[in-house]
């Protein structure tokens, strides 16, 4: 496949397209694929769970890899500033579930927000779990005892993305209010009010070693902050604005992974300030799919080739909008989420 | 990983500058930095430990075991372990990985303890110099704990002088002892101000040196063990450049800057070295401010204007331009940084700041009109670099792996908000203060 597809042509016959021989291959920054020889992943549905009442919004695996947390967003989970809010959000919706990563047991539930989760994040040691919430809140879980241990009260408006520092002893939060807030989680204070964007912020990232953090918002702008100063270091915009759904650190903290509502997911180079893979074939334009691998809103699940930018592999099961992806931290084990209220555990088992 | 991105010259800039926030929990007497510089150990007069996470200024736990005033800390180098040294006649070696009682290993002495400094390698070993008595080299590996005398007064090679000296040596007192950076010898300086190298595996002086004739208060070494400063009661502080293996008959100990104040004639209350060792700084005696010397020629580079009191023990982050110190009679702690105003470029990627104006000279092609598809399809195709996303390269600087303090579940070991306020910018009075206004008169003396 020499010329790309562009954004928003009509999705071509995917299938073909493995029969296609192809370099190495490695699956999109997750690090279930770490052996050289080009095998392509050959995930496999091995479990649907059920049990959530509303649409997924976030899917993590934890650090040590026991266990998968999933958050629960009545609908309209993300744009619901824009849709005038017509849900009946009832608390009984705004969940956390715990289930074990392995066997999909469904280990703890976890209630207290008074509205919709929209992202979620596990602390380092696997211990603590945080979640924001459109009811402006984050909190943090102990997972152990499935208990509330602490609120963190600050945002003006819905908060849209929450991410664990590698340390863990600091969260970012980035809300609707369209400021990132850092939050001392051992005294549960706002150490650091960024004046981010002019847009909700739609992802926040800590890269391996805590000292900065990305956020990404929906005025189209990606920005690099020092974490002990509170200063903006880089800033970075596609061409057109196009609204940002999110953002990540490659693991090694190298590059940054951005997903736009352009259907597109782009390397970025974030010294030099360019790009340098784009990866399409995906339908994105209107919900903040997570770009860990993609989610889409053709209700697939899309896996690059990191070099390459061919599809490696479209996982098709999900019945509608896919929002939340995770990979297992060591196996080859993906977990899916989306609006059709199931969570789907892929295993790669060759 | 945030220094390939920051400014350079803001990054040229070594050693703080201004004030600019301060710390407090109860009344602090004693702190220090562990290697990482991630946390802050600070001892109280209530005896009670405090460590603080750098990053957040916030409390990471709280330590107790201690009855009296801690005077001195020591951190083992992976952060696991401190060892804390207090006037309740005690040191204490702390496990951070555990909590309670197994956390402690509590080594009692007959007198009140100056300092307790970690072997370098060996965290069941350290020395201590205890207030008129005899100093002890301590192994706690096993469950019996066992003290090793060490000497005190000076090795005199010529025999006459020796037996001449006899009664006035026997009264030499090791105020200060360390570590040699492997841990063969320990360094002690004395109430003479003679500087003794004790062989680790001997308990035998094999070299004394003079430097002074008063007392030698303070050693500390850099990181890299290479240097040292000396802090003696005769108003000088001296530099010396330490022999990269130390050979008893070889070595040769010479005074590489003496640093004073020639006009007040000041005292030093306490110094330290900069993370790598290039600059040596000071805070002193019935002052409110905080010297800085350069090391290569020896000259006063910075005064730290403080607040309006006295400073006794101040540290340098191992790693970064910045300077905690503690107030003596607040117990606060202060801190010193660098302060760079936000670079405006970097909220907007296509400007640049420049000095003055420059003329602009447009490119060739920077105003044509190309379809847009076309330019999205060439860009695609330039995107053909090859990228590693998972291999992690290694940062100058960086420490890898070593031990990290967890954020601890247990609200005992934590304490309530008022207890721990920081505060930033002008000084405000809390509620807290009364309180421990009581606790400062039952504490007793201060300092030594």
């Amino acid at each position: 496949m020499t010329t790309p597809p562009t954004p928003n042509s009509s999705l071509p016959p995917r299938r073909t397209r493995f029969d296609q021989t192809s370099p190495p291959l490695r699956s999109t920054p997750s690090t279930t694929q770490e052996s050289p020889p080009p095998v392509r992943p050959e995930y496999a549905l091995k479990f649907t769970l059920k049990g959530h009442s509303a649409g997924i919004s976030a899917v993590k695996f934890s650090p040590d890899g026991k266990w998968l947390a999933t958050s629960c967003n009545p609908p309209p989970p993300l744009y619901a500033k824009l849709a005038n809010r017509l849900t009946l959000t009832t608390a009984a919706d705004s969940t956390l579930k715990i289930w074990h990563s392995l066997s999909g047991a469904h280990e703890h539930t976890l209630t207290g927000h008074q509205a919709g989760i929209s992202d979620l994040s596990w602390s380092p040691d696997s211990l603590l779990l945080c979640s924001g919430s459109d009811d402006k809140t984050v909190r943090l879980w102990d997972t152990l005892s499935g208990k509330l241990w602490k609120t963190l009260k600050g945002h003006h408006n819905a908060v849209y993305c929450v991410s664990y520092s590698p340390r863990g002893t600091i969260i970012a939060s980035g809300s609707y209010d369209e400021a990132v807030r850092l939050w001392d989680v051992r005294s549960g204070r706002c150490l650091k009010t960024l004046p981010a964007h002019s847009d909700p912020v739609s992802g926040v990232g800590f890269n391996r070693d805590g000292t900065i953090v990305v956020s990404c918002a929906h005025d189209g702008l990606i920005r690099i902050w020092d974490v002990g100063t509170g200063q903006c270091l880089r800033t970075m915009v596609e061409e057109g604005n196009v609204p940002v759904a999110s953002v990540r650190f490659a693991p090694n903290g190298r590059y940054l992974l951005a997903g736009t509502l352009d259907s597109s997911v782009r390397l970025w180079d974030y010294v030099q300030g360019k790009t340098l893979k784009t990866y399409q074939d995906h339908r994105n334009e209107k919900w903040a799919v997570a770009a860990d691998m993609c989610g889409s809103e053709d209700s697939d699940v899309f896996l690059w080739d990191v070099n390459s930018k061919e599809p490696a592999q479209i996982l098709v099961g999900h019945e509608d909008v896919v929002l939340g992806c995770s990979a297992h931290p060591t196996e080859k084990v993906l977990a899916t989420g989306g609006l059709d209220k199931t969570v789907k555990i892929w295993v790669d088992e060759s | 990983m945030n220094l390939s991105l920051l400014d350079p010259f803001s990054l040229a800039q070594d050693y703080p500058e201004t004030l600019t926030s301060e710390l407090r929990s109860g009344h602090s007497t004693c702190i220090r930095f562990n290697r990482k510089g991630d946390l802050l150990a600070s001892g109280r007069i209530d005896g009670a430990i405090v460590l603080f996470d750098v990053e957040t200024n916030s409390l990471a736990r709280i330590l107790r075991g201690h009855v009296r005033q801690v005077q001195y800390f020591s951190w083992s180098n992976c952060g696991r372990y401190l060892l804390s040294a207090s006037q309740d006649f005690r040191v204490i070696r702390w496990d951070l990985t555990k909590t309670g009682e197994e956390a402690m290993r509590a080594v009692r002495f007959v007198a009140p303890v100056y300092c307790a400094e970690f072997h370098p390698t060996n965290v069941d070993m350290f020395v201590a110099a205890l207030y008129e008595d005899t100093p002890y080299l301590v192994d706690i590996s096993s469950i019996k704990t066992l003290k090793l005398a060490l000497p005190s007064g000076p090795l005199r090679r010529d025999p006459a002088a020796a037996e001449k000296h006899a009664a006035s040596d026997s009264r030499h007192q090791t105020t200060a002892c360390v570590f040699s950076s492997t841990g063969e010898y320990i360094l002690s300086g004395n109430s003479k101000g003679w500087l003794n190298i004790i062989s680790t595996e001997t308990q035998k002086t094999v070299h004394s040196h003079s430097f002074t004739n008063s007392c030698i208060t303070y050693i500390r070494l850099t990181n890299s063990g290479r240097n040292m400063v000396l802090n003696s009661a005769d108003r000088i502080i001296r530099s010396v450049v330490l022999p990269e293996k130390i050979l008893p008959d070889e070595i040769e100990l010479e005074v590489e800057h003496k640093f004073q104040d020639v006009v007040n004639r000041l005292f030093w209350n306490h110094v330290m070295f900069s993370g790598n060792g290039e600059y040596v700084a000071a805070s002193t005696y019935h002052n409110h401010d905080i010297y800085i010397w350069e090391r290569s020629l020896g000259s006063l580079i910075k005064i730290l204007e403080g607040p309006k009191e006295e400073l006794g023990v101040c540290e340098w982050h191992p790693s970064r331009p910045l300077v905690a110190a503690v107030g003596l009679e607040s117990g606060k702690i202060y801190i010193w940084a660098t302060t760079n105003p936000q670079r405006w470029s970097a909220l907007a990627p296509d400007f640049a700041e420049v000095e003055e104006n420059v003329e602009y000279e447009e490119k060739e092609d920077e105003f044509d009109i190309q379809p847009v598809e076309d330019v999205k399809k060439r860009r695609l195709h330039l995107e053909t670099e090859t990228v590693d996303v998972v291999t992690i390269e290694p940062v100058r600087g960086e420490e890898v792996g070593g031990w990290q303090m967890p954020v601890s579940l247990l609200e005992e070991e934590t304490e309530s908000e008022e207890e721990n306020v920081r505060i930033e910018g002008p000084r405000r009075t809390k509620p807290a203060e009364k309180k421990e206004g009581g606790e400062v008169k039952g504490g007793g003396a201060r300092g030594r």
